[in-house]
């Protein structure tokens, strides 16, 4: 169980539980630190908090559907829905601000266990070149790392994780240890045919994704029934969740504190010692101060919360913000392109086939633009990866009533294609985030102001992903395309990344090679923030190997006294 | 999986074959009375003789063919529920409207109530509005009425679980599964 919360002492604080602060818990834990993790949400336990699932539409209130009046508490959460809504912050509790001419959506979620509850779950590793591109092509801060200093706690999560897929040997995908792959349907496998027959650049795979395909018993966990509801929570642990995976592991070494309902204001700086001494804390609920102190800290808050944070650790040794001695903090704001796909059915074809089961999982196109083994003849840099998945439509039950309606409404609409282009977005200092000078949230907190918008390459790469969509889908014979070429608002893709790049100097980047803040080493940040690019895949997977990493660093350093 | 699924609905559909409305609308209206919110109407916002009507005409856009139709799958409780949270007392006032036009015209035309009406007789009248030639009710109250029954429907238990095929827990993926071992959906 979870030590009492009366200490305010411990060997490491960590802020945030969602993906890296539950790896950086778990890590920390094991390796015998007394470990306090802080969350501004709300305490959701495994199993028992998960009171949607397995219900069907007649078993949930207003059939799943939105409550009257409830889906206007949630309009920053595009992706909430009526089952799962109560995992989000609503609107109040996560207040921001831009400009109307440069949009930002920020998808927060508002419990213990952040995104990891929501996520989508697909796990891939980056390739060499994704760790290179800032240095060959100028742009953001070159990072201090490259894929070998990487490569084995890539192995480390992934044994842990639990990651279904298929190994491809490509060096711009590289492969995770991982366990058997979930099936492609029968059009997904025609298109992989015809892919690799009229393509000989292209490929497609089943996504990888954190759901098991093998059972884990030693983790308590059960491989996936194919059930599609994982954002409702997963009793069977069979995603990869804080809730399932890293808490009960952090809690089972007796060295875990665990404090929802907290939210972090700022950290103190000690500009003598060059470190933080406290994380000041508001209780939630009653509004109360209180400071707690660490030899460690590791801000796992999330991309924008981390940059937040850190905005608003003002001292006199550093007014702008901890870190943020060159002005360097809160830029090289990215996400992925995203809001580019297209539609593709197949009518007449394949009709005597339907899907048993609802796999959680669509299929995945790497990335074939400007490898760095090939000549690139593109009007943008960098790259972009598709998802998608075929499914069958919906019933076209047309005009009518009665018994000819419903046998129509048993027969289901014909296969449809869909994919979803995701693409990296160039590092640009323009792109920031900073605290706004007037808005404070409900706890007097400033409120975080976005300044982030798209240039000329997201657009150009956008248009290649809608072009390209569309070859791939006449090729395999699909009709009724249908393309949208519309960039979604940065944000969208709930990929945020940078702000507290990662980089060897001091005056170009926050972070050192080891994710400690320049400033102040006994600070560790290991979420999106610290991420100098983007890549085009997710960035889950490696923001975990990038924590545990962290952590590993940090636990040598409080061993040999060296914070 | 799939067979004892066919079976349960094979013999849900039977029993109601068998017993008629009789057997399940008793336990709609125990769901309907349920207090929970989102599970039933809080409020009465029909007349019993709404209620009936309402029925009656739901049961023409879903029938009972093989599978339970619209009555037994208690759509007008759902119905009820809908605009008891959902809609304006002005929004309702228009549906009930244009229910009342459906029986006037029954009741002037066929010299009866519309739920006294022989099947083939509703369903005319019911080709009547969606053809948007009944007098007094809304153009859009067919399609309006035929929405709310097909969602009502397929979100019951009875469409969730009797007409379509449920699977809480599939346990396995099959991407080519042919369409004729089962013959209908798969509830989503």
């Amino acid at each position: 169980m979870d030590r009492p919360p009366q200490s305010t002492e411990f060997d490491a604080i960590v802020i945030g539980s969602g993906a890296t602060g539950g790896w950086a818990a778990k890590e920390l834990c094991e390796n015998g630190l007394k470990t306090l993790m802080l969350d501004r949400g709300g305490s959701v336990e495994h199993r028992r908090d998960y009171p949607t699932e397995g219900r069907g539409a007649h078993e949930l209130p207003f059939r799943n559907r939105w409550p009257p009046g409830k889906q206007a508490d949630y309009r920053l959460s595009p992706t909430a829905r009526p089952e799962n809504y109560p995992f989000y912050a609503s609107d109040d509790e996560q207040p921001y601000v831009y400009d109307e001419s440069k949009p930002f959506t920020w998808i927060r979620p508002g419990v213990v266990g952040g995104k990891s509850l929501v996520w989508g779950r697909q796990c891939y590793r980056w390739s060499r070149q994704d760790f290179e591109s800032n240095r060959a092509d100028g742009h953001g801060v070159d990072w201090p790392i490259r894929y070998d200093d990487l490569e084995p706690w890539y192995r480390h999560v992934e044994g842990i994780v639990g990651i279904s897929g298929e190994a491809l040997g490509l060096e711009e995908l590289p492969d995770s240890d991982f366990q058997p792959p979930m099936p492609l349907n029968i059009v997904e496998q025609r298109f992989r045919e015809v892919l690799a027959r009229d393509f000989d650049d292209r490929t497609l795979t089943i996504g990888r994704v954190a759901n098991l395909t093998l059972d884990m018993p030693e983790q308590g966990r059960v491989r996936c029934q194919f059930r599609n509801q994982c954002h409702r929570g997963c009793s069977y642990g069979a995603y990869f969740s804080t809730q399932a995976v890293t808490l009960p592991m952090a809690r089972a070494t007796g060295n875990l504190t665990l404090k929802s309902d907290s939210v972090v204001e700022a950290l103190e700086y000690d500009a003598a010692q060059q470190r933080v001494t406290g994380v000041q804390v508001i209780d939630a609920h009653t509004g109360v101060r209180s400071v707690y102190r660490a030899r460690v800290v590791f801000l796992c808050a999330s991309c924008i919360a981390s940059n937040q944070i850190l905005l608003n650790s003002r001292s006199e040794a550093m007014p702008n913000g901890l870190g943020n001695t060159h002005d360097v903090l809160g830029r090289y704001i990215v996400d992925h392109v995203y809001g580019v796909r297209a539609f593709g059915t197949f009518r007449g074809q394949f009709e005597q086939f339907v899907e048993y089961g609802r796999r959680p999982n669509g299929f995945y196109i790497p990335r074939f633009r400007n490898l760095s083994d090939r000549e690139s003849m593109q009007d943008f840099v960098r790259g972009y990866g598709y998802q998608g998945a075929a499914r069958r439509l919906a019933p076209e039950s047309g005009a009518g009533f009665g018994a000819d309606l419903k046998q129509r409404l048993r027969v289901p609409g014909p296969w449809q294609i869909y994919m979803l282009g995701f693409g990296e977005v160039l590092p640009d200092p323009g792109n920031r985030v900073l605290l706004s000078e007037t808005a404070v949230d409900r706890f007097g907190i400033p409120q975080v102001r976005f300044d982030v918008q798209w240039g000329q390459n997201e657009a150009r790469m956008g248009a290649d992903i809608a072009r390209q969509s569309v070859a791939m889908l006449r090729a395999a014979g699909a009709t009724e395309i249908v393309s949208e070429d519309v960039l979604g608002a940065p944000g969208r893709a709930i990929h945020e990344m940078g702000g507290a790049c990662m980089g060897d100097d001091p005056a170009q980047s926050v972070v050192n090679r080891w994710n400690q803040l320049h400033v102040a080493p006994n600070v560790f940040v290991t979420d999106g923030a610290a991420m100098s690019s983007g890549s085009c895949v997710n960035p889950t997977l490696t923001l975990m190997a990038m924590t545990a990493r962290a952590a590993d660093h940090a636990v040598d350093l409080v061993s040999n006294d060296g914070v | 999986m799939i067979t004892s699924q066919i079976d349960r609905r094979e013999a849900l559909g039977g029993i109601a074959a068998i017993f008629g409305a009789a057997l399940i609308s008793p336990l709609r209206r125990a769901v309907a009375a349920g207090t929970d919110p989102g599970m039933g109407p809080q409020n009465d916002i029909f007349s019993d003789e709404q209620r009936t009507l309402l029925d009656a005409l739901c049961e023409r856009i879903i029938p009972t063919t093989d599978t339970p139709g619209a009555r037994d799958a208690g759509v007008t409780s759902y119905i009820e529920m809908i605009f008891d949270e959902y809609y304006e007392p002005d929004a309702r006032e228009g549906f009930l409207d244009d229910l009342q036009a459906i029986d006037e015209y029954s009741r002037e035309q066929r010299q009866a109530p519309f739920v006294d009406l022989a099947p083939e007789q509703q369903d005319d009248i019911v080709s009547l509005a969606e053809q948007r030639q009944l007098d007094g009710a809304d153009d859009d109250f067919f399609e309006a009425i035929k929405q709310l029954t097909v969602t009502g429907y397929y979100t019951s238990e009875i469409g969730m679980t009797v007409e379509r095929v449920y699977l809480p827990t599939p346990g396995r993926y099959d991407g080519a599964y042919p369409y004729a071992e089962v013959g209908r959906l798969f509830t989503a």
